[in-house]
């Protein structure tokens, strides 16, 4: 029987009110589990977005955006310029062309829409002739009352020299089906979109026309992005030749050798490209996609901080309520000899003990539903993301790295790991040592001599 | 154990102005004298025996135990003047309600530095010296009645064989025939093993049977 095993006794004096402050605190502490958990979780995922996104430089003739917009592709020449640069590991280029239904036999699948209709009405005002026209469109293009007819769908072409540039999550281009092609070679085979593969009933080694030429299908890839999806991918020498552009290229992708000369390199680029190019680094691009996942975050953070506070609380009150209630003891421990010292750790015993057991159960707790608060967290951010979300032309290999960032968000899980819990027990104790800091101070303050006042 | 009172004042502040509780009080009590002090509620009784048991500090005056002055001393020598020299016996028993009588002896065992391994038996001891017996000495102070708890508050006072007992009025809460018991008991402590009592109480009847009486009023000691 010594000073701690009087202050675990103490704790459980109460059976009924131990129950009701174990339970406060164990929900507050499962709060600060779950919510390091969803921390660690969206931390890992924002270097992983940023370890991705950290040597990526995007180059882009001034003036083009996706199929919008004037001015020239860049030339053989300025992607040597580029190449040639110092600390430029590799170049991924890219050339893009549009299909009409004259170039091409394959069914465009992508739907124009109001939004794609209206973005094709100044071309369409000058078509000439029923393959303009859709079918479905016959009918009314008859009656007469029509300006103008209405225009087609367009399939998308990518000459690349790195299929994966094409990917929608920032890494590799999935094919469903099929093989690669050799995008540094000049042959005539081509990556179909799942979508538009479908629409065509093409499955690997079919062939299909394409600028008067016979293409063979490797493989079927798909992305997440319907765009995509119904687009062709070929090498860029094929495309470059086949549409007499020789070298050009419409946005070249730069790794850079280390992450830390990605600033350098964009400069060095400023200089020699001029204003002939609109050079954006993917580092800065991936601060701005990943800030949805720092709100998390700071979510999180917030709700750890605001349950420390809220348990501390607990335990501040408790004790306050215990000294106050129990003065009497305290002055009679002392008038009988005991020292403050004693009186003190019998009580932030009695603390501690309620705060070792609602830590326990409330880190079981945590683990329990870290896993769903991380999810309420992400998918409350995304629906706020959603409506902020500026929807910009695809097509292009930069905004596929926000996309990237953005489903990774869907992909966060709460992480309990070791140091989540070490985290949680620290805050505990802190909790616990915070909570009694003003109550020991009271028992301090008990003069002996009030337990000879009777009343 | 010889006490010599010297000039003991104490005052305090309280709401409706100063009130002088102890007023100019000399007196002394010699090793293994029963000395009883009596005096209307008020008048000074309890805030006494707090100065001798150095539960407080007094305004002006000192305290002599065997030549020391305990009022000089740091408040930690104070604590264990407390926990060595003296033993309390209070009114209301004042027994630690979630430790049994046993547990509640063993405490103050504890806190005078007696060995671990020791305490337990000599608590035994102890409580069934003043009449508790081992049955009882489990029971926490809830399942004892007044005149039990009071025998356990007096073991607990005389657990580290203190220099002298302070009792405030420590048959007040119990009938006569009780009170008479405890009386009793604590007479025959000092007598058997010389220990110094000083006992405040109301009962002129009980105050009769001690060595000395001292009358207090109004916080000044009235010799007879
Ligand atoms: N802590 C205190 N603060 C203010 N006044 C006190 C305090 N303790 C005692 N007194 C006053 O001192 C006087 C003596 O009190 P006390 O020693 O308790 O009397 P008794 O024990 O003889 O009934 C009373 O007037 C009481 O109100
Ligand atoms: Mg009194």
């Amino acid at each position: 029987m010594n000073v701690i095993s009087r202050g675990v006794r103490g704790a459980l004096r109460s059976p009924i009110r131990a129950g009701a402050i174990v339970i406060m605190l164990a929900i507050s502490i499962g709060l600060i589990i779950a919510m390091l958990a969803a921390k660690a979780g969206v931390e890992v995922r924002i270097s992983e977005v940023k370890a991705n996104a950290a040597t990526g430089i995007t180059v882009a003739p001034a003036g083009i955006r996706g199929f919008a917009g004037g001015g020239d592709p860049l030339s053989a020449e300025q992607v040597a310029t580029i190449k040639g640069t110092e600390h430029v590991a590799s170049v991924a280029s890219t050339l893009t062309d549009q299909l009409g239904t004259d170039d091409t036999n394959l069914t465009p699948s992508l739907e124009l829409g109001s939004f794609g209709q209206r973005q094709q009405r100044f071309e369409s005002s000058s078509g000439s002739g029923a393959e303009m026209t859709p079918p479905a469109m016959t009918g009314s293009a008859a009656t007469g009352d029509a300006m103008r007819q209405a225009p087609t769908p367009r399939t998308t072409v990518t000459g690349t020299t790195d299929p994966d540039s094409v990917a929608t999550n920032g890494g590799e281009l999935t094919l469903a089906s099929g093989k690669a092609i050799d995008a540094g070679g000049a042959e005539n085979v081509a990556l179909i979109g799942k979508t538009l593969a479908e629409k065509n009933d093409l499955q690997p080694d079919d062939t299909f026309t394409m600028y008067g030429q016979t293409f063979t299908v490797n493989g079927i890839f798909s992305t997440d992005n319907a765009f995509q999806d119904s687009g062709v991918i070929v090498p860029l020498t094929t495309l470059q030749t086949l549409t007499e552009q020789a070298g050009a290229v419409t946005s070249a992708t730069v790794t850079v050798d280390s992450s830390d000369n990605v600033a350098a390199v964009v400069s060095s680029l400023k200089d020699s490209l001029g204003d002939k190019a609109d050079i954006t680094s993917e580092q800065e691009r991936a601060e701005s996609s990943v800030s949805s996942l720092s709100s998390i975050s700071g979510l999180a953070t917030t709700g750890v901080i605001g349950a420390t506070v809220a348990a501390a609380v607990i335990v501040l009150l408790m004790m306050t309520m215990i000294v106050r209630e129990r003065r009497r003891e305290i002055g009679v421990i002392k008038a009988i000899g005991g020292t403050n010292a004693k009186v003190i750790t019998q009580f932030v015993t009695e603390a501690l003990t309620l705060t070792v057991i609602g830590g326990i159960i409330g880190i079981g707790l945590g683990i329990a539903v870290s896993g769903s608060i991380t999810e309420g967290l992400v998918q409350n951010q995304q629906n706020s993301a959603a409506t902020n979300r500026q929807a910009g032309p695809g097509g292009m290999g930069g905004p596929a790295l926000i996309r990237g960032a953005q489903q990774g968000i869907q992909n966060v899980t709460g992480t309990v790991s070791p140091a989540v819990i070490g985290g949680g027990i620290g805050l505990t104790l802190l909790i616990a040592i915070v909570g009694s800091a003003v109550p020991a101070w009271l028992i301090a303050r008990v003069r002996p001599a009030e337990v000879l006042r009777s009343e | 154990m010889s006490i010599n009172v010297n000039n003991l004042t104490k005052t305090f502040h309280a709401a409706g102005g100063e009130v002088r509780a102890l007023d100019d009080i000399s007196f002394s009590v010699k090793t293994g004298e029963f000395v009883s002090i009596i005096g209307k509620s008020g008048s000074g009784k309890s805030t006494l025996l707090a100065q001798l048991g150095a539960l407080d500090q007094p305004t002006k005056g000192e305290i002599l135990v065997d030549g020391q002055d305990i009022t000089k001393l740091s408040g930690r020598k104070q604590t264990t003047y407390r926990s060595k020299k003296i033993g309390f016996v209070f009114q209301q028993y004042n027994l630690i309600p979630n430790l049994s009588a046993l547990e509640n002896v063993m405490l103050g065992l504890e806190f005078g530095g007696a060995p671990a391994s020791e305490r337990k038996d000599r608590s035994f001891e102890l409580l069934e010296m003043v009449g508790i017996d081992a049955d009882q000495a489990r029971r926490k102070p809830g399942k004892l009645s007044g005149g039990q708890q009071q025998r356990v508050s007096i073991a607990r006072a005389l657990g580290n064989d203190p220099a002298f007992l302070l009792a405030d009025e420590p048959t007040g809460n119990l009938d006569s025939e009780t009170g008479a018991a405890i009386f009793t008991l604590l007479h025959d402590l000092s007598r058997e093993r010389q220990t110094t009592i000083i006992v405040v109480t109301h009962d002129l009847d009980i105050a009769g049977k001690t060595d000395r009486t001292y009358t207090l009023k109004d916080g000044k000691l009235l010799t007879k």
